[in-house]
């Protein structure tokens, strides 16, 4: 008889996707923590459907499978002290790379290989820590870019994570949607008076598509003396990396640029941990908690939303619901997913 | 809502601007016009639902008239047509103030490509630039001498030599490459386009592509990007034929593929119904479909196997359906 060992290809258990889906959302990067989360002790975080532990060890993070390889035991239960962690059930530790460097109870014995831990690759960029649970052999890592984040004179900011009870397919779409800023966002910037949506058309590319958006509706928040000369015309510039990331550079009157990336990492699919590193050129000087109180309110004005959407998921099929022009960023995004080979209705 | 003001004018002028195109010069009843930025357009009320939007393209320090340039579009919203049908010298017409929603930023360098039509705020532009001095090119894309709007004031204009007239009937149109000041990026140089959606697109793509960063590529839409639905006058009658019945239902000019198949009782997908969203998409099995949707790229446009029936027409006399 051969055993039954978890392949790599295996599905998480209990996954919310479908297989073929899952399998190509599983080919791509996605943040699981921000950097500064990530110390010694061991921390478990999710991506689809996948429990993963993410520690620190001499500096570098280890994202591994949440599963100690002796009996089953989540190593996040553990402790860490910076060269390593330990299981909590048996004591094995495990260092850099993922590998057993000790087993308490044998410890002079040969550590099995098979001890190791199942790890991912790592890569950390714009404060978050990046991974990928079926990475191609051989490719380089491609995590979506984000302009004017190493740009002299630019603030780099990273707001705190925000969970979502939602698809991040639809959590991404509400962040590319132009019409909804005079009706969702009235606490933090919309304005109920000018919810005209001008025409745009998207372009694609190599990783998904990108649009220049003009209009006048303002980005400064509610309450601040700041104002646009009158017609000033306001430019949106997004760009989707699929699946799951966009950005969003909003181009203000005195020239200064915001660029707010949205990663929606799929922890399942229903819940969406959202990562937004923000890059600025102007109030450099000012305290960062404004900021992510203002992106606080804006995300969650968006949260009440798309937790609150049917279908759950994000129907790809165009005749499961009515387009209209301003969801030119939607069609759009909508075909870049088939085009990936996803499902024409992501099952939950 | 705001309130919206309104200006009368009066047309002064009217004049060819090519063999499809006029040159409507408004003049105030009492001499005053507000003034204007290269870029802005006016709105014109040519009745009580049709309003519609026209670029300046006379020189704003040219004070004391508005001039505009109207392309007649027999496939349009019926805009141009009203105009260029009913419009006549003395008659007066009510407009909004001039507005920039395109105006000129501040830059070393420029280069305006406009795609016919698209001629008329890049003109305005080309002389603010002109009158101050500044460095410019401007390029202008048209299918044939005859129907090349305002050449002639191109050729005799103070930039004249700094004026790029690209005919595609010769050959050089902007699919066979970008303007050669476009082939390098400088970011010291602003790119305006305006011209047809496809156009602009095409522009904006390809020059992208080549390193231009998308905040220095100014664009501006003048008519819907995505075609009308055909309701009023969409084209000529055709048939389309279903392959599963045999049956064949004449589409009239003012009705959709779809509007006459649901009223015969063929079941149908639509969604969006003006050609965006691809949900009433259809296998062409006969005929040569008259695509005008967005879903589909110039490729599969040209493979003809399928057709958006919300919007899309025939140029062959019959369409069969695989339905
Ligand atoms: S109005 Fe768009 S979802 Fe309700
Ligand atoms: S219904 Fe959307 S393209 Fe025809
Ligand atoms: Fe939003």
């Amino acid at each position: 008889m051969t055993t039954a060992l978890p392949r790599p290809a295996a599905l998480p258990r209990d996954c919310t996707f479908d297989p073929d889906d899952w399998a190509i959302l599983a080919r791509h990067w996605y943040p699981v923590a921000l950097s500064r989360e990530i110390g010694d002790a061991p921390t478990a975080v999710r991506l689809l459907d996948e429990t993963l532990v993410a520690y620190r060890v001499g500096g570098s993070v280890v994202v591994a499978h949440d599963i100690c390889p002796h009996r089953g035991v989540p190593l996040s239960l553990g402790g860490g002290d910076g060269s390593g962690i330990t299981c909590a059930y048996h004591g094995l530790r495990f260092g850099e790379g993922g590998r057993c460097v000790r087993v308490p109870a044998h410890p002079e014995s040969k550590i099995p290989s098979r001890l190791n831990l199942r790890t991912f690759p790592v890569v950390e960029r714009y404060g978050l820590v990046w991974t990928c649970l079926r990475p191609a052999p051989d490719a380089d890592p491609v995590i979506p870019a984000m302009a004017h984040w190493d740009d002299e004179g630019f603030q780099q900011i990273n707001c705190p994570s925000i969970d979502i009870a939602a698809f991040a397919g639809r959590q991404l779409e509400g962040f590319l949607d132009v019409a909804h800023f005079g009706f969702v966002h009235l606490d933090s910037f919309g304005d109920p008076g000018d919810t005209v949506v001008p025409d745009y058309s998207p372009v694609r590319h190599e990783h998904g598509f990108s649009v220049d958006y003009w209009s006048t509706a303002s980005n400064y928040p509610h309450g601040t003396d700041k104002q646009a000369p009158p017609g000033f015309r306001w430019l949106r510039h997004f760009d989707v990396h699929l699946p799951f990331t966009a950005t969003l550079v909003v181009h203000f009157p005195d020239g200064g640029r915001l660029n707010i990336m949205n990663a929606a990492s799929p922890v399942s699919a229903r819940q969406t941990r959202m990562f937004a590193p923000i890059a600025r050129d102007f109030d450099t000087d000012q305290p960062v908690q404004a900021v992510y109180d203002f992106n606080r309110t804006v995300f969650e004005e968006d949260r009440a939303i798309v937790e609150v959407q049917k279908p759950e998921n994000l129907p790809l099929d165009p005749k499961l619901e009515v387009h209209i022009p301003a969801d030119r960023s939607s069609i759009a995004y909508r075909r870049g997913l088939r085009e990936l080979g996803l499902s024409h209705f992501f099952t939950a | 809502m705001k309130t919206v003001e309104t200006l009368d004018v009066i047309v002064h002028t009217i004049s060819l601007a090519s063999a499809t195109s006029r040159s409507y010069e408004l003049r105030a009843p009492d001499g005053a016009l507000p003034s204007f930025e290269a870029g802005a357009h006016i709105d014109v009320h040519l009745g009580p639902s049709l309003i519609r939007q026209y670029s300046l393209c006379n020189s704003p320090q040219d004070t004391g008239r508005y001039l505009i340039c109207v392309q007649r579009d027999d496939a349009g919203r019926g805009g141009s047509r009203t105009l260029h049908r009913d419009l006549t010298v003395g008659q007066r017409l009510r407009i909004s103030p001039p507005r920039n929603h395109f105006p000129l930023v501040t830059s070393s360098r420029y280069v305006l490509v406009a795609g016919g039509i698209g001629i008329t705020p890049l003109l305005s532009m080309a002389e603010a630039l002109a009158a101050r001095g500044a460095a410019f090119v401007l390029h202008h894309y048209t299918s044939s001498q005859a129907t090349a709007p305002l050449l002639e004031r191109l050729q005799t204009s103070a930039f004249a030599e700094r004026t790029v007239i690209h005919r595609s009937d010769q050959g050089d149109s902007v699919r066979a490459g970008l303007p050669t000041e476009l082939l390098t990026p400088d970011p010291d140089t602003a790119v305006y386009v305006c011209g047809p959606d496809g156009f602009m697109t095409h522009v904006t793509a390809q020059a992208t592509a080549v390193g231009w960063q998308p905040g220095q590529i100014h664009t501006e839409r003048f008519t819907p990007a995505a075609p009308p639905p055909a309701g009023g006058e969409a084209g000529t009658e055709f048939t389309v034929r279903i392959a599963s019945t045999g049956i064949g239902y004449p589409v009239p000019a003012d009705r959709t593929i779809a509007d006459v198949l649901t009223a015969n009782g063929v079941e149908v997908e639509l969604s969006c119904e003006q050609g965006i969203c691809g949900a009433c998409l259809t296998p062409v099995l006969v005929g040569e479909p008259d695509h005008r949707d967005e879903v589909q790229t110039p490729d599969e446009h040209a493979a003809n196997t399928q057709i958006t029936i919300c919007c899309s027409r025939a140029r062959t006399p019959e369409l069969l359906l695989d339905l």
